[in-house]
């Protein structure tokens, strides 16, 4: 250890002629040229010169101690050769904790503080390296998406532009099945109204007192008698039970047999009733008479027909109609400049953390689930709420399964550059707020690479 | 924590189902009032000045340290044993107990710190009314009036207290099951049983065969009272769905005490109530009984978390204080002969001088167990508190990092969560000292276990924690998951260590875990196993860093009665209902020796525990449970940390932010501020909570809250010094400031603001949208310095100070002197070598005096006298630091930076001499328009000899 210190000594030793000021930038050493003076950067307050870094806070600003943690608001520059320099909180300096990657921050503290700036240097050329071969790689992934994304544009456009044709089209078919099958129904409306008109004459007979007279009076005698009473009227409830000798003479009056006239004044009314006896089967005759009649069979079969057809015609207007609104919502979504986020819509990743699968739908849905099989909704597509500077870097699904104290789970999707499409990460850093990391070359910006260049100078 | 609700959704469910009335508030329903308490009732029936209880002064035996002596009540012959004990320090110490119970009441073990040491006692003069005996050296006097009974103790010609005054002195005798209504045919058979037994008892005690005898020629009389009686709960009660089967019958104990002169009581903590306690008359009287409750409300007497049955009375001429030793559910009452008036009606009092003198009476009621109680007769109350303090001991001496802040949370998820909250405090910069993780860390909530998933690496974690020289907290709940895969279960299980049910079986109820097993902290050998379980080989994971906190310790029973045990489960030879109150206590004594055992006894420990007694301050730290982000839940925490102070309990604070619900930005701040000039400084948050890390509210709040920290920070020094203090002495470290200015009424009922130690008062800012505050500044011929702006205010002044949101009024009284390190750092152990200011404020007659206490800061070396303890002092325009143990030897490298010198005037030269006689001119700076003179870098070691002198 001695041997490091003595080794940093030197090296100090040899670079004091051009930093006799610790702690400060180069761009800052002429504040601190080398007089009687020293005014504090903020021109608050001049104080001789060997009071610089003499730990002991001169200065409001801190600007007197750059290189001890004497003052609350200074600063300490860490050049850092090898790796990137930067400032830390003066109050770092001699805190035992090594910050300065070439051990500046710790000249006076137990730590031991190796020089470790060409290492993280490689490391971090290596890394933005490793991160400009992906930015490269993401931005042409990116150029393909984008391409792809405006044919894709183009064919979903094509693809709605054909749907609303099929839907016009459709819609005359529909029209026109809808005329025919009101064809077919007044079609099928007139021959039962034809037929109940020629029917109706004879119900009309069947109806009146002599007509049900001659119906019953089997021999045509004038009178009706027990017998002719028992072949032809049964009971309301029971069709099927004879009546018996007595409930017939007691349809008759008691008497044997009735004629038309006391036949109009008593078991007629009984009959006309209709709640206790009836001819034998007298509602049947209607329907039989109309079941076998061809025309209306025909009629009716036909309106039968184009109604089938009609709600066929209906149904694929309805699913049509539904794919075009469908694809318009789709269409309406924000996919970026140009449309390179497109083809998310319809993908689904997913990833497992621990014992939950989370598995997110881009523009659609994010949902969780558990080993146990149970899936719970983490929110529904929000919208675009990245930076005004790049809105498309983060997405929000709100309104998932609501939680235990009130609200609703959401999601915030962060989206960052790399080769592949894939969910990186899923947390819940509070209750029921979930947050992703969703790589994807799509989110890959120029920006970033000018940004990365500056860095590696 | 995904879908936390999935996976909790049993407990959950339970526990809301229990707790949970859907709306912010306790549900009173789930706690008992005093009516729903049997013998609360039974006892609060009594009216005063009926007292069946008469001293046999015939019995009375006078030793050289103690006076015993029967009383007999004049209802059910049953006799009590008086011992009435003068104890070293002014303290009057008096037990009543059964003269011949049926079986032993219980006595609490352990509180004490040792047997109280005894003066002699002497008889003045005795006749057939009563005996008088001199208390020590004063002129103190007890009288012992016979009938009925009563102590009256006097100094001079006043009364300074008196017991059974009221005659509500009561001691419900245990008792066979009698003949009741509802017991006819088994009690036939039991007095059969009774009566075989009696025929073998007599020849073996003809004492009993006398009392029997009592007893039977008695019960003609009393059978029928108690048949009514018998009714009201004292075989069996029910509350809610839950039977207390009572099988020992009534033991209540109650007495009361009048306080001639007094009116302001104080203390007998844990409630969420001002700090001058209120009568009670119109109402429930105050609760001691240790709950969860969930949500609890403001300004009531209900039970909370911890309870202190210690209360301190005080007027302007003498504080003295009550100590009712007892563990079982206590219910005290207030009320006092002045509460009613109005100022005018007072006043009309005074001046026709018509009143009768104020008064306070107080009575306590217990469940079972005895009356011993302690009677601290001060004067002053700092006499009280060392008192007390020889009772039960002071507070720990905590290591200096727990008093930086601690950063908490239910919960940080995984040790990626830890990490990054850890770099966000570096990236904002924002000291912190302890990050805390709370019950999800574990493996199903298997406490000593780390979940294999989200913290897989513990020790990486710790180590990374550790590289940052910052400590971590992880939970370690005193209910055990019933699961004989998990280890500790199946040892507490094989050792029999469970505490059990009234049948016999291990007492099981519902916790965090599920199903959870109550270890008997009661036994020693319990504790004994419980600490070799933190030792870094059996506790997995666990490096020196981490420390513990031990939550849910009342204990709290998700499915139990009131949220705790049932009264009828079993502790060995005594029923949970004879201990209840110290079970918490017990868990952090248990936890706090294991923290000791793991280093060998070299490092101090720190344990945090919700549930307390009194002597709990020997064992760490208490918080005041789970409290509400509400402004106030902010105002409270005040009254309710120096209510603890005030029966010793130092170590106090809030969950900054309040745990329930989520702060606005401005409560968070001012909750921030507040907190930092609170004893225990600890953030801390509800998992349902939206996330609150002191970033998270915009650059302009993080800049406050940023500043209010770094103010906690620099004070680290004098919070030390102040903790250190109360190690020796007992007196609360945040304090009412009528324990500084005893003789000033203005004083007595201030509770929005506090002192810490002597030299700093605080008023903080609790009230939303405030554009200012009013603080009263103490004391006639004092001057205060705002230690801001380092403005002077004269004293007995109410002071109108305008606040923005970057305002925390805390003044420094002149006359102090202040230590403090302004090089704020990551954490407090950073600081560690860190140089020393001085703030000297003069009071008017241009002097000041501090000291300034400097150990390794984390061993009990200074047992071993390894520290620095320096009396610092300005007399004349010269600064001195003498050493005030001149025995203990530290070496530190700490120096002296800066004095600044408050209402100083000019000197032509400012000089320092050293030990060694060198003299050296130091610069100085003058700040006319202040009066503040700054002297540049004295630079002596802090712990030399030295005088500065201006001249």
């Amino acid at each position: 250890m001695r041997f490091y210190i003595i080794i940093a000594a030197i090296f100090w030793c040899g670079s004091v002629d051009s930093r006799k000021v610790r702690g400060i930038s180069s761009s800052y050493k002429r504040f601190y040229r080398e007089r009687k003076s020293f005014l504090c950067i903020d021109g608050s307050k001049i104080i001789p010169f060997e009071q610089v870094n003499d730990d002991y806070c001169d200065c409001e600003d801190g600007s007197d101690e750059p290189g001890t943690s004497a003052c609350p608001r200074g600063r300490f520059y860490c050049t850092n050769l090898g790796f990137r320099p930067h400032y830390i909180p003066s109050s770092r300096v001699n805190d035992g904790i090594c910050d300065c990657c070439d051990a500046s921050d710790e000249y006076n503290s137990h730590a031991h503080c190796q020089n470790t700036c060409w290492n993280l240097g490689q490391r971090e050329r290596a890394y933005v390296e490793g991160q400009m071969r992906t930015l490269d790689e993401g931005l042409r992934l990116k150029q393909q998406l984008i391409e792809e994304g405006v044919l894709l544009w183009r064919e979903k456009q094509a693809q709605l532009r054909e749907l609303q044709q099929v839907a016009e089209d459709l819609q005359i078919k529909l029209e026109e099945h809808r005329r025919r099958k009101h064809e077919a129904d007044q079609l099928k409306e007139q021959t039962l109204k034809e037929l109940q008109a020629g029917d109706s004459g004879l119900r009309h007979q069947n109806n009146t007192v002599t007509g049900i007279f001659q119906l019953l009076d089997s021999n045509k005698d004038g009178s009706i008698t027990v017998d002719e009473v028992k072949a032809k009227v049964v009971l309301v409830h029971d069709e099927e039970r004879v009546l018996s000798e007595n409930e017939a003479l007691g349809l008759l009056g008691g008497g044997h047999q009735m004629d038309v006239t006391k036949f109009q004044h008593t078991l007629w009314g009984v009959l006309t009733r209709g709640d206790s006896v009836k001819i034998k089967d007298a509602h049947g005759a209607q329907g039989t008479l109309v079941g076998e009649d061809p025309y209306l069979m025909a009629a009716d079969r036909a309106a039968e027909w184009m109604a089938t057809k009609l709600k066929k015609v209906e149904e694929a207007y309805e699913t049509v109609n539904m794919e075009i609104s469908d694809l318009q919502k789709k269409l309406a979504i924000d996919y970026g400049t140009d449309w390179e986020f497109l083809f998310l819509n319809g993908q689904c990743y997913k990833l497992k953390v621990y014992e939950y699968t989370y598995t997110l739908c881009p523009f659609n849905q994010v949902t969780q689930k558990n080993t146990a099989g149970t899936e719970v909704s983490l929110g529904v597509w929000g919208m675009w709420a990245g930076t005004p500077k790049n809105l498309y870097n983060q997405m929000i699904y709100e309104s998932g399964e609501p939680c235990w104290q009130g609200g609703s789970r959401s999601t915030t999707v962060t989206l960052t550059c790399g080769t592949e499409t894939a969910l990186r990460s899923a947390k819940e850093p509070s209750k029921c707020q979930y947050i992703m990391d969703f790589q994807t070359p799509v989110a890959c910006q120029p920006v970033l690479k000018q940004r990365g260049i500056h860095s590696e100078l | 924590m995904a879908t936390f609700s999935e996976r909790m959704a049993p407990v959950l469910i339970l526990w809301l189902a229990v707790c949970l009335s859907g709306t912010w508030a306790v549900d009173k329903g789930n706690f008992k009032t005093c009516d729903q308490s049997a013998f609360c009732k039974r006892q609060r029936a009594l009216k005063p000045g009926e007292s069946p209880y008469r001293a046999l002064l015939e019995t009375m035996e006078l030793t050289n340290t103690r006076l015993t002596l029967q009383l007999i009540n004049d209802n059910n012959k049953v006799r009590l044993l008086l011992e009435l004990y003068r104890l070293q320090g002014n303290i009057t110490r008096v037990k009543i107990n059964e003269l011949k119970p049926l079986k032993p009441r219980y006595e609490v073990p352990d509180v004490l710190v040792r047997e109280p040491p005894t003066e002699p006692l002497s008889l003045l003069s005795q006749d057939e009314n009563g005996v008088v005996l001199a208390l020590g050296a004063e002129s103190q006097r007890v009288i012992v009036s016979a009938r009925p009974f009563r102590l009256d103790i006097m100094e001079g010609r006043d009364v300074l207290m008196s017991l059974n005054s009221r005659g509500l002195l009561a001691f419900e005798h245990l008792r066979m099951r009698k003949d009741t209504f509802s017991y006819k045919v088994t009690s036939t058979v039991a007095s059969v049983w009774d009566n075989i037994k009696r025929v073998f008892s007599s020849q073996a005690d003809p004492e009993a065969e006398k009392k029997d005898e009592a007893d039977s020629a008695n019960q003609a009389e009393t059978t029928k009272e108690e048949e009514e009686k018998a009714e009201d709960g004292m075989w069996e009660e029910t509350f809610k769905s839950h039977s207390d089967s009572k099988p020992n019958g009534p033991s209540a104990v109650s007495l009361d005490f009048s306080l001639p002169g007094v009116e302001h009581v104080y203390g007998i903590p844990e409630h969420a109530d001002t700090l001058r306690l209120k009568t009670t008359d119109n109402g429930d009287p105050y609760r001691l009984y240790n709950l969860d409750v969930f949500q609890y409300e403001l300004y009531n007497p209900m039970a909370l978390y911890g309870a202190v049955p210690v209360m301190l009375a005080h007027n302007a001429k003498r504080t003295t204080g009550i100590f009712w030793l007892n563990a079982a559910e206590t219910w005290v009452d207030i009320s006092s002969n002045t509460a009613g008036k109005t100022v005018f009606g007072k006043m009309l009092d005074y001046v026709q001088g018509s009143s009768e003198t104020p008064q306070t009476d107080v009575r306590w009621i217990s469940e079972s167990g005895i009356i011993d109680v302690f009677i601290m007769l001060g004067p002053t109350p700092k006499d009280v508190f060392s008192q007390y303090a020889s009772l039960t001991g002071t507070q720990s001496f905590p290591p200096l990092a727990s008093l930086g802040y601690h950063q908490c949370r239910w919960n940080y998820n995984d040790q990626e969560d830890v990490q990054a909250v850890d770099a966000g405090f570096d990236e904002h910069d924002i000291p912190y000292d302890f990050i805390w993780l709370d019950i999800e860390h574990t493996d199903g909530k298997r406490y000593f276990t780390w979940d294999p998933h989200k913290f897989a690496t513990p020790k990486e974690m710790l180590q990374g924690i550790m590289d940052k020289k910052r400590k971590m907290v992880a939970i370690v709940d005193p209910h055990i998951k019933v699961d004989s895969n998990y280890k500790i279960h199946n040892e507490i299980r094989s050792r029999g260590f469970y505490i059990k049910n009234k049948d016999g079986g291990d007492y099981e109820g519902w916790c965090w875990p599920g199903s959870a097993g109550y270890p008997d902290f009661t036994r020693a050998d319990m504790r004994a196993w419980w600490a070799s379980m933190f030792s870094y080989d059996q506790y997995e994971g666990s490096m020196e860093n981490l420390y513990t906190w031990n939550d849910m310790n009342e204990p709290s029973v998700f499915n139990g009665p009131e949220v705790t045990m049932h009264k009828d489960a079993v502790h060995g030879a005594w029923e949970h209902r004879d201990v209840h109150n110290l079970y918490g206590f017990y868990v952090q004594m248990a936890t706090t020796e294991g923290l000791i055992q793991r280093s060998g006894g070299v490092e101090r420990p720190f344990v945090l525990t919700r549930a307390f007694f009194a002597g709990s301050q020997r064992y760490g730290a208490v918080w005041t449970g789970d409290n509400a982000a509400e402004w106030d839940h902010l105002k409270i925490s005040i009254p309710m940390c120096l209510s603890l102070g005030l029966v010793g309990i130092s170590f106090c604070g809030a969950d900054v932010g309040g745990f329930f619900k989520s702060p606005s930005t401005e409560l968070l701040v001012r909750w921030y501020q507040t907190g930092a000039y609170q004893p225990f400084f600890r953030a801390h948050a509800h998992l349902d909570t939206p996330r609150r890390e002191p970033w998270l509210f915009g650059p302009e709040n993080t800049a406050l809250i940023r500043e209010a920290v770094r103010q906690r920070y620099t004070f680290l020094p004098y919070w030390y010094q102040q903790f250190y203090h109360t190690y020796r002495s007992g007196e609360p470290v945040m304090r009412p400031l009528w324990v500084e200015y005893p003789q000033d009424p203005a004083t007595f009922a201030l509770d929005d603001e506090f002192l810490i130690g002597q030299d700093l008062l605080v008023h903080p800012v609790t009230e939303e949208g405030a554009r200012g505050v009013t603080a009263y500044l103490p004391g006639k011929d004092e001057v205060w310095y705002d230690v801001h702006t380092f403005q002077k205010h004269n004293g007995a002044q109410n002071l109108y100070i305008p606040v923005t949101m970057s305002s925390i009024p805390v003044f420094q009284r002149g006359g102090s002197i202040i230590p403090r390190k302004l090089r704020v750092r990551r954490s407090s152990t950073c600081m560690e070598h860190d140089p020393y200011t001085l703030y000297v404020a003069l009071n008017p007659k241009r002097t000041a005096e501090g000291e300034l206490y400097i150990d390794d800061g984390h061993t009990f070396n200074y047992e071993k006298k390894e520290f620095i303890h320096r009396k610092l002092s300005f007399i004349n325009n010269s600064l001195t630091s003498i050493n005030l143990a001149p025995d203990a030897q530290f070496t530190t490298r700490s120096w002296i930076e800066r004095v600044v010198i408050l209402g100083a005037s000019k000197p032509s030269k400012v000089t320092l001499k050293t030990a060694d006689g060198q003299e050296s001119l130091i610069e100085f700076d003058f700040d006319a328009s202040m009066s503040v003179l700054t002297l540049r870098k004295p630079s002596m070691n802090v712990g030399d000899d030295w005088t500065v002198v201006l001249q």
